[in-house]
């Protein structure tokens, strides 16, 4: 697991309860919250004032109560694109995942807020997202994969090579791929060079290639 | 009648104070005197001559297409050139209205919208079926004799009098040919010396000039209880149209109390869950973290505990959420198109989505809308054996239309006994509730396209 001790995380949330909760368990886990904040346009200033590694984001916050915390992230997103941003959201819409994911994978997060109840796959994927990582809801996955639109694409895939796809557009390590699916790393390394070849990805450095495969993916 | 309306008020007048009964006598005098100069006479004259020809001009259009129309009615092109009959009545009736409105002043209420489903056979159903079209041409069919009475009535007296006040000037003897007040007119035509026959000419016409704006207005009077008779909204229409207002008030209510039901869900109780979840996720883990060595028979039994909390209480939250869901959608909040595009998402078929529409949809159009796809695109994953989907919601004038199609094995109904159709019949009461409308085409084979159309409100 990355160090967390330095990074420095700004957290957007209207729920009191969750805020708190939130501050607590990050700063348990060493990380170091700097501003806590209810609204919108606090989360602009806070992180225009002090551009933190990271900005948890809830979707639904005032004042209607629909996607503020969404337009915010796409905000900061061009704004500020060295910050990572972990868009926490109460329900899956695909919509806001195409819309984050637009500008490419990278520093991006999308979990559902349930997530937060395991504690390390929560500060796991922050850390990923603060670290230039993507980090996306199994839930999100299933939904973009089940889209029409990508099927063709990703037709030429075998079903092992397309639960790697999918557990690397979660955000997932190869070891951690070879975990999740007990198989070898070495398998995985390979499905993984198969998935690059099927979908006609140069060969460059391999942690942007892994990008390009996400990318592909989700946008079929 | 305006004539009886100031009568009466004068007699209200009178009644209140007698002592100024001669001053009344004069007032009322003068108002018969001046009543051929003022506006509103040679209004309603105008009125009666434009509307006149207006009828003229509509007997012989309806008429043509619906002879024709009947003629023909053995081949399919008769029944359109009936329909067409009857739409045109309704624009007759509409170009009525606005003479009245802008001769009279005489405001007459426009009846319902004419609002066809859409398609050929949607516009042909609406074409017969619309009451306002069929008492327009009512309205057309009765102006006939009223126009035929009002030029023997009334034009006639207006005529007389101004060819009389003009003969000493014309010389013109054609006179006094018609009208009920012939045998007063004639008298202009009594024989003697021009000059006296002139004179009594032009006296005759200064009188009927004193009468003409009343028989006129009698003519116009009628004419307007017709138009609001037959041409305004029908008094059911009416109430038709004041009930389907508050039903609709009242289903947006419901919609809005949904939201907000939803909303504090989320806000409150769902944000209190994760909460909870997250402590108890926290305490998991920090009782994990403790060597094995070290954790007694209790510390387990609580670590056992906290776990099968943890595992509830994130139960409840995706218990919570379906359930929230289930209430009011809340993709919705951001409109019907990302709603239906994530509906389709979460579909397990592949399913295409077209979204056209103008205008937003009420909300309480738009949570129907959503609950018909959901349950549409559930039916195709459940019973259809589809392996492709569209979802397409179209606007066509006022009305939306949901199409669901599958390439699945066909063969669903509204009536059947079953799982597949309890869920169309729920839908069919659902859309009924707006006065929409379900069709399905599900031959056994497949493939299976719904269609539902709803208004799409305000």
């Amino acid at each position: 697991m990355p160090d967390s001790d330095t990074i420095t995380v700004v957290i957007a949330e209207d729920s009191a309860i969750l805020r708190d909760g939130l501050v607590q368990l990050l700063s348990d886990r060493g990380f170091d919250v700097e501003r806590a904040v209810s609204d919108a346009a606090s989360l602009e200033q806070a992180v225009a004032d002090h551009p933190p590694d990271v900005a948890v984001v809830d979707v639904r916050m005032p004042p209607t109560f629909t996607d503020e915390g969404l337009r915010a992230a796409l905000t900061l997103r061009r704004d500020h694109p060295d910050v990572g941003i972990l868009v926490f959201s109460q329900y899956v819409e695909t919509r806001y995942a195409a819309e984050l994911l637009a500008g490419g994978a990278a520093g991006i997060g999308y979990l559902l807020k349930d997530r937060v109840a395991d504690v390390s796959d929560f500060v796991e994927a922050l850390v990923r997202v603060a670290s230039g990582g993507t980090a996306l809801d199994p839930e999100v996955v299933t939904q973009l994969m089940g889209s029409s639109r990508r099927t063709d694409t990703l037709a030429a895939l075998s079903s092992r090579e397309r639960q790697v796809l999918a557990l690397m557009a979660e955000g997932r390590t190869n070891s951690a791929i070879a975990a999740n699916l007990v198989i070898s790393e070495g398998a995985v390394e390979k499905h993984v060079a198969n998935i690059f070849s099927k979908l006609n990805l140069p060969a460059t450095p391999t942690d942007h290639r892994r990008v390009l495969a996400v990318l592909r993916y989700l946008e079929g | 009648m305006p004539l009886n309306e100031a009568g009466a008020r004068e007699g209200w007048v009178e009644l209140q104070v007698p002592q100024q009964q001669g001053d009344h006598a004069v007032g009322l005098a003068r108002r018969i005197a001046l009543e051929p100069f003022h506006k509103r006479s040679w209004a309603e004259l105008g009125f009666f001559l434009a509307s006149s020809g207006l009828t003229g001009a509509a007997v012989l259009a309806i008429g043509a297409l619906g002879i024709a129309g009947l003629a023909l009615t053995v081949v399919s092109v008769g029944v359109v050139l009936l329909a067409g009959g009857l739409r045109a009545a309704r624009g007759f009736g509409r170009w009525q209205r606005s003479l009245a409105w802008r001769l009279l002043g005489e405001d007459i209420p426009e009846p319902d919208a004419f609002r066809p489903r859409p398609g050929f056979f949607g516009w042909l159903r609406a074409s017969f079926g619309d009451p306002a079209a069929w008492r327009a041409a009512g309205y057309h069919v009765a102006k006939v004799p009223l126009t035929i009475f009002g030029v023997w009535f009334a034009l006639s007296v207006w005529v007389e009098a101004l060819l009389g006040i003009a003969s000493p000037l014309t010389g013109a003897d054609g006179f006094g040919r018609f009208g009920p007040f012939v045998h007063v007119a004639s008298l202009g035509l009594a024989p003697g010396p021009a000059a006296v026959t002139r004179a009594g000419a032009f006296a005759t016409g200064a009188v009927l000039l004193l009468v003409a704006p009343w028989t006129m207005r009698l003519v116009v009077s009628i004419d307007r209880q017709l138009m609001h008779l037959l041409l305004g909204p029908a008094a059911s229409a009416s109430r038709v149209r004041s009930l389907e207002a508050s039903r609709s008030r009242t289903l947006d209510a419901a919609t809005e109390t949904l939201r907000r039901i939803e909303r504090d869900l989320h806000d409150g109780t769902q944000a209190q869950l994760v909460a909870l979840a997250m402590r108890l996720g926290q305490a998991k883990e920090m009782l994990e973290r403790l060597p094995a060595e070290e954790r007694g028979a209790e510390v387990s039994a609580v670590c056992r505990l906290v776990d099968e909390a943890h595992r509830g209480a994130k139960e409840a939250i995706t218990d919570l959420r379906d359930l929230a869901r289930g209430i009011h959608p809340p993709a919705l909040d951001t409109g019907i198109e990302n709603a239906l595009a994530t509906l389709a998402a979460r579909s397990p078929i592949p399913t295409e989505v077209t979204v056209a529409i103008q205008k937003r949809p009420s909300p309480a159009i738009e949570t129907i809308c959503y609950f018909c796809a959901a349950e549409l695109l559930s039916n195709v994953a459940q019973h259809s054996h589809a392996s492709r989907a569209s979802l397409t919601c179209t606007q066509h004038g006022p009305w939306l239309r949901i199409v669901v199609r599958d390439n699945g094995r066909g063969g669903a109904t509204v009536s059947r006994t079953g799982t597949s159709s309890s869920g169309l019949a729920g839908l069919a009461e659902r859309i009924g509730a707006v006065d929409g409308h379900l069709s399905i085409a599900s031959p056994h084979g497949g493939p299976t396209t719904v269609t539902i159309d709803v208004p799409s409100g305000s």
